[in-house]
């Protein structure tokens, strides 16, 4: 029997698998329901900041709902209080957020300082990485890392941020590179800590913002120097963007990683004919996963693999009043997929 | 001398193509004219930020450009705002603007901000991560005619709907226009939750605000 860590491993580097893994990666794409936390009786925001509690919400989540993954953190904050933003980290329905910026110049960049992969909420990270990674069900850990791009508007005031590529281009650039590099200590860390899978969410990098010139400039090349740097110690990866992504279908393939994971703003098939080889993660859509009955939720979520996503995963962060029998609909897809495509395909 | 029209393309094009040092030059050029100052900056420089929305509207400019142009807007502004005679009792309407709680992507919220206030509307920013009683405590305080709630995450769009029955219970949601957008926004979830309006972007938010208070007023 194929472990679901095989599964997802082969699935994201293109390989034929027996049927679609179905994940939550974690981080940005948060996989932690505020039933999942009750039952479990461990919860945000304590959760956050104890290694222990973390993993058990992480495996939890696969107990529970059958979710085929771990991952931690529950949220993109790590990495912008390790260089100094201040953090809220919320309640047991609303995630961690940053509610001050350290930089109000991009020319101050330089003051900022470096990770420290040991200590704080990163070591916690890897500590829970190290846990999970002992698991005894076979099951992928994903390690998440927040974008490049992402974490600068996490460090500094978007808005600055965004002019500064037209007024402050190399500052820009010298300020991304050092993200880039603390980036690459992180990540190494965590896949040292025993996760095998990346997963690069940098939602502020989407094309409906930056247009394809910027992405190509200054998203792009970083995320691509992210990816080659962790490539050799990872054993897959993939990059989530979020938004209308259509501008920016070109410099998608581009990218040097083996999948990309959408959110429901773009379409599986519009994107499945623009990319050249990589595979789609995506992409059911958080909302109807809130509100959405378990059939509707199934319905979808077959709909999207029979679009062309390779891997399913919800669109996005779920939020944490999703039905635990909501996802394990999701998660139901894939199995019936699989029986599908062995011969009762039906009509589509 | 230089023509008024030629100062007034001037204006247009230092917004247009993010050249702030034109703009202020071109600010210049339009008062030592004896142009009025409030022709320079509604026939001059809003029509050049109008123009870049359109650019970003095609998808010829993004965020970054719509930003830049903003930038070169205000630095002609500042030299033609302290010419304008301010017009006593001008109608302007209130709009009461916000990330709800939970998040803080705002970049979308300061651009829907940035477009009404071109299109003069008085905007009290009440920013970002914010819960549902700051809204509707505000909108009383200043007798709001709008209130425009926005967020990126999925997580956190159903803070809306507070908003809108934190309204219904104050008895204040026949008298607000409530408008949302926002990443995972829909004309559905807007329908859902009972808001007036939707707009997939900035530029749009403008034209919706204009058409739902002007049916409001033909409506009273």
């Amino acid at each position: 029997m194929i472990t679901p860590k095989d599964r997802l491993i082969n699935a994201l580097n293109g390989e034929s698998v027996d049927r679609p893994p179905c994940i939550c990666p974690g981080g940005m794409m948060n996989m932690i329901t505020a039933e999942i936390m009750h039952q479990l009786g461990n919860q945000w925001p304590e959760a956050h900041q104890n290694p222990q509690a973390m993993a058990g919400l992480a495996l939890g989540v696969h107990r529970l709902s059958g979710i085929e993954n771990l991952g931690v953190p529950f949220c993109m904050t790590v990495e912008a209080e390790a260089m100094g933003a201040k953090v809220n980290l919320g309640n047991m329905v609303t995630e961690p957020r940053v509610i001050d910026y350290p930089l109000s110049q991009m020319q101050d960049w330089s003051s900022l300082p470096d990770f420290n992969p040991e200590t704080g909420r990163m070591g916690m990270v890897s500590a829970a990485v190290n846990i999970l990674a002992e698991n005894r069900f076979g099951l992928p850990v994903i390690a998440n890392l927040t974008g490049p791009i992402s974490l600068a508007t996490s460090l500094i005031e978007p808005m600055t941020f965004f002019k500064a590529m037209g007024k402050q281009a190399q500052d820009v650039h010298a300020f991304l590179s050092f993200i880039t590099n603390n980036l690459l200590v992180y990540g190494k860390a965590l896949l040292k800590a025993g996760a095998q899978v990346i997963t690069i969410a940098d939602p502020s990098a989407t094309g409906e913002i930056l247009g394809p010139r910027r992405f190509s400039e200054f998203a792009l090349p970083y995320l691509n120097l992210l990816l080659e740097g962790l490539k050799d110690d990872s054993e897959a990866s993939m990059v989530h963007i979020c938004g209308q992504l259509h501008s920016i279908f070109p410099e998608l393939n581009q990218l040097k990683t083996g999948a990309i994971s959408i959110d429901s703003a773009t379409s599986v098939a519009k994107l499945k004919t623009a990319l050249f080889d990589k595979i789609i993660v995506g992409n059911v859509s958080t909302q109807l996963l809130q509100n959405g009955q378990p059939l509707q939720i199934k319905a979808s979520a077959l709909n999207c693999l029979n679009k062309g996503a390779t891997v399913l995963s919800p669109a996005c962060g779920i939020s944490t009043l999703t039905p635990l029998s909501n996802l394990k609909a999701m998660v139901d897809a894939v199995h019936e997929f699989n029986y599908q495509n062995s011969g009762e395909r039906g009509n589509d | 001398m230089i023509k008024n029209e030629e100062i007034l393309s001037r204006l247009a094009a230092g917004v247009r193509e993010m050249d702030e040092e034109l703009a202020v030059k071109a600010s210049h050029e339009a008062l030592d004219n004896k142009m009025e100052a409030v022709t320079a900056i509604n026939l001059g420089l809003v029509v050049g930020m109008n123009q870049a929305g359109e650019l970003y509207e095609q998808e010829e400019y993004f965020v970054p450009e719509l930003l830049l142009c903003s930038d070169a807007m205000y630095a002609g502004l500042n030299v033609l705002s302290p010419h304008v005679e301010r017009i006593a009792g001008e109608d302007r309407y209130k709009v009461v603007i916000g990330v709800v709680e939970g998040d803080t992507h705002d970049i979308g919220k300061n651009l829907v901000k940035l477009m009404l206030e071109v299109a003069n509307f008085d905007i009290y920013d009440l920013g970002r991560d914010v819960p549902p009683a700051s809204f509707i405590r505000k909108a009383k305080e200043i007798n709001a005619d709008i209130i425009c709630l926005s967020t990126l995450m999925s997580t956190t769009m159903d803070k809306m709907g507070e908003v809108i029955d934190l309204l219904s219970q104050e008895g204040l949601r026949e008298r607000v226009i409530v408008m949302v957008g926002g990443g995972p926004i829909s004309q559905a979830f807007a329908d859902r939750i009972g808001a007036d309006g939707y707009s997939e972007n900035a530029i749009a938010a403008v034209k919706t605000a204009q058409r739902l208070m002007s049916e409001k007023k033909a409506a009273v």
